[in-house]
């Protein structure tokens, strides 16, 4: 009888594969950030590390405030964003029509995929040379390398998941009366179309990586070109005032796109709540 | 074998389908090849319940899907009104084992589905929607996802979805097969009483002898490998008669009868497979 009853779990908040509270959720996210900082901090008031290199969190936190307020930073993050947005909106732009008729009809797939699988295996970062002789170190250089980096990682994930629509939904189009165009249109686009958000949200982070590369390398504006300035005058706290604003921009992103899933999508039911 | 019915062309007045001596070999690449029907032939009149009975890989989605048009019979041709069916089209409208609900649409959208990619004009296509909807007792549910019903509710939506679309076939693989016993048998009496109001003729195909016998106007019964016609039988004690009560129809004197004959039949099959 004690031995039955002393086996009820007596740490519910730890147990094996059950599903965690949001309040617990919340609480352990905060716990391992606020543990990281207080170690850092700790760090640096014991004077265990040289400040010039790792200045303590709150002077970082006090010369980004600074930054944004009377610094300039902000115009620095509007551009980043700027170049990101724009550049992933060309990106999407082909890489989701195309994707979805590569994925829909093999004879298009034919044609393409020998090409863009090819290209997959090109690292964007080594056009950076000849897109500066071709196109000076103007916007042009920094959108083609954002656009070539992420485009056809796209069309290849969005023509995965088209491929993977069910047979028998397409097949009961056809039963339905629906001709070829129209089911691309009305079955298999919305059936990919949630997909297809999530492999933006993967992609764009993998646009931010670009961007960086692409500020630091070749540019005098944005956020990756403060952190390069930065690194001149030994500002490690602006340096790294520069990675938390990159940091916090990619997060704001991915909520968006969570959010945009959700109200895009409301008929697929979220597990998690 | 004395009993096999097949004669190699079919031509009859009321028929509304025709098979006639129909043949499909796959081809497994590599000149490889597996005959999945052999020489099938029978017909299916108009308004009539037809029902595919056989054991698993006998080819039974084989026939049907020809009939839908989804796949082209290797030798022998199927007409439908005494036109040769060549590629899918609305006037065949299949159900498939698996849900096909189109998630992103509401029952309301899977409905008249078929009326807007076919262009039918609103207020038809409301109307149509509506009363299909209550033909298959979803009413209360026209703004519900998929997502949020139940098997046999998906079911139900994929059957109004089809009909609503006034096909001249109704096509089922296996529609009932992953629903649990209970559903199963309320959605039997249900397809009954769909068959009375919607006026189609319908060909399912079915593993479960209760099921065939229980809606078959025409039971036609399949042997395998490869997969033929070997008996096409007609429930006489049903004296043509649909019954709303499942209940009713197995209490019959002719339905132990049938039943056990076609048991007989489906173990002769075993037998000569592991021959
Ligand atoms: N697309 C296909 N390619 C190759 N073989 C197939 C194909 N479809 C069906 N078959 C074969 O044809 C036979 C009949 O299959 P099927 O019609 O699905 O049987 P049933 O529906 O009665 O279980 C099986 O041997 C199956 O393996
Ligand atoms: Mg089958």
């Amino acid at each position: 009888m004690t031995n039955s009853s002393n086996r009820a779990a007596p740490t519910p908040w730890f147990q094996l594969r059950k599903p965690v509270s949001s309040k617990q959720s919340i609480l352990s996210a905060i716990f391992i950030w606020a543990l990281f900082f207080a170690v850092w901090e700790g760090v640096s008031l014991a004077g265990l590390v040289n400040d010039l290199l790792v200045p303590a969190p709150h002077t970082v936190l006090t010369t980004l405030v600074d930054m944004l307020v009377n610094r300039g930073l902000v115009s620095d993050i509007l551009i980043s964003v700027w170049r990101v947005v724009f550049s992933f909106s060309i990106a999407c732009a082909v890489a989701i029509p195309l994707g979805v008729a590569m994925g829909a009809f093999p004879a298009i797939e034919a044609v393409f995929n020998p090409f863009v699988s090819a290209w997959r295996y090109l690292p964007a970062p080594s056009f950076i040379p000849i897109l500066l002789m071709w196109f000076g170190t103007g916007e042009t250089p920094k959108l083609v390398l954002l656009v070539i980096g992420v485009v056809f990682f796209l069309i290849t994930i969005i023509m995965d998941h088209t491929r993977e629509v069910r047979t028998e939904l397409v097949e009961t189009g056809l039963t339905l009366g629906g001709k070829r165009w129209t089911i691309v249109r009305t079955i298999i686009l919305p059936a990919v179309l949630p997909h297809v958000l999530t492999a933006m949200r993967q992609m764009l982070a993998v646009t931010w990586t670009y961007l960086v590369i692409a500020e630091i390398v070749a540019s005098t504006t944005g956020v990756g070109a403060m952190m390069m300035r930065a690194r001149r005058f030994l500002h490690t706290d602006e340096i790294m005032a520069g990675i938390i604003v990159i940091g916090v921009l990619g997060l704001c992103f991915d909520i968006l796109f969570r959010r945009a899933h959700r109200w895009f999508f409301p008929y697929i039911q979220d597990r998690r709540n | 074998m004395s009993d096999i019915q097949h004669t190699n062309t079919v031509a009859a007045a009321s028929a509304k389908l025709v098979v006639d001596s129909v043949t499909k070999r796959f081809s497994l690449g590599k000149g490889r090849e597996v005959q999945a029907i052999a020489d099938a032939s029978f017909i299916v009149d108009e308004n009539e319940i037809c029902t595919i009975l056989g054991s698993s890989g006998c080819g039974k989605s084989t026939i049907l899907r020809m009939m839908a048009g989804l796949e082209r019979p290797t030798t022998g041709e199927l007409r439908l009104d005494g036109s040769v069916i060549t590629g899918p089209d609305k006037e065949r409208g299949m159900v498939f084992q698996a849900y096909t609900s189109f998630d992103w649409l509401t029952v309301r959208g899977n409905v008249e589905y078929g009326m807007r990619i076919n262009g039918v004009p609103k207020p038809e296509r409301r109307a149509r929607t509506q009363k299909f909807i209550d033909l298959v007792n979803l009413g209360g549910f026209e703004d519900a996802y998929p997502s949020q019903l139940s098997g046999g509710m998906k079911q139900r939506v994929a059957i109004a979805r089809t009909l609503a679309n006034d096909p001249a076939l109704l096509l089922m693989d296996e529609p009932f097969g992953a629903l649990d016993a209970e559903t199963r048998w309320h959605m039997q009496e249900l397809l009954v009483g769909i068959a009375e109001t919607a006026n189609t003729t319908m060909v399912m195909v079915t593993h479960d002898i209760e099921e065939a016998i229980y809606l078959g106007d025409k039971i036609v019964f399949m042997s395998s490998h490869p997969g033929r016609v070997h008996k096409i039988i007609v429930p006489e004690f049903k004296q043509g008669k649909r019954y709303k009560s499942k209940e009713e129809v197995i209490g019959l004197d002719g339905y132990g009868v049938l039943e056990k004959e076609i048991m007989r039949m489906m173990q002769e099959q075993g037998a000569n497979d592991e021959r």
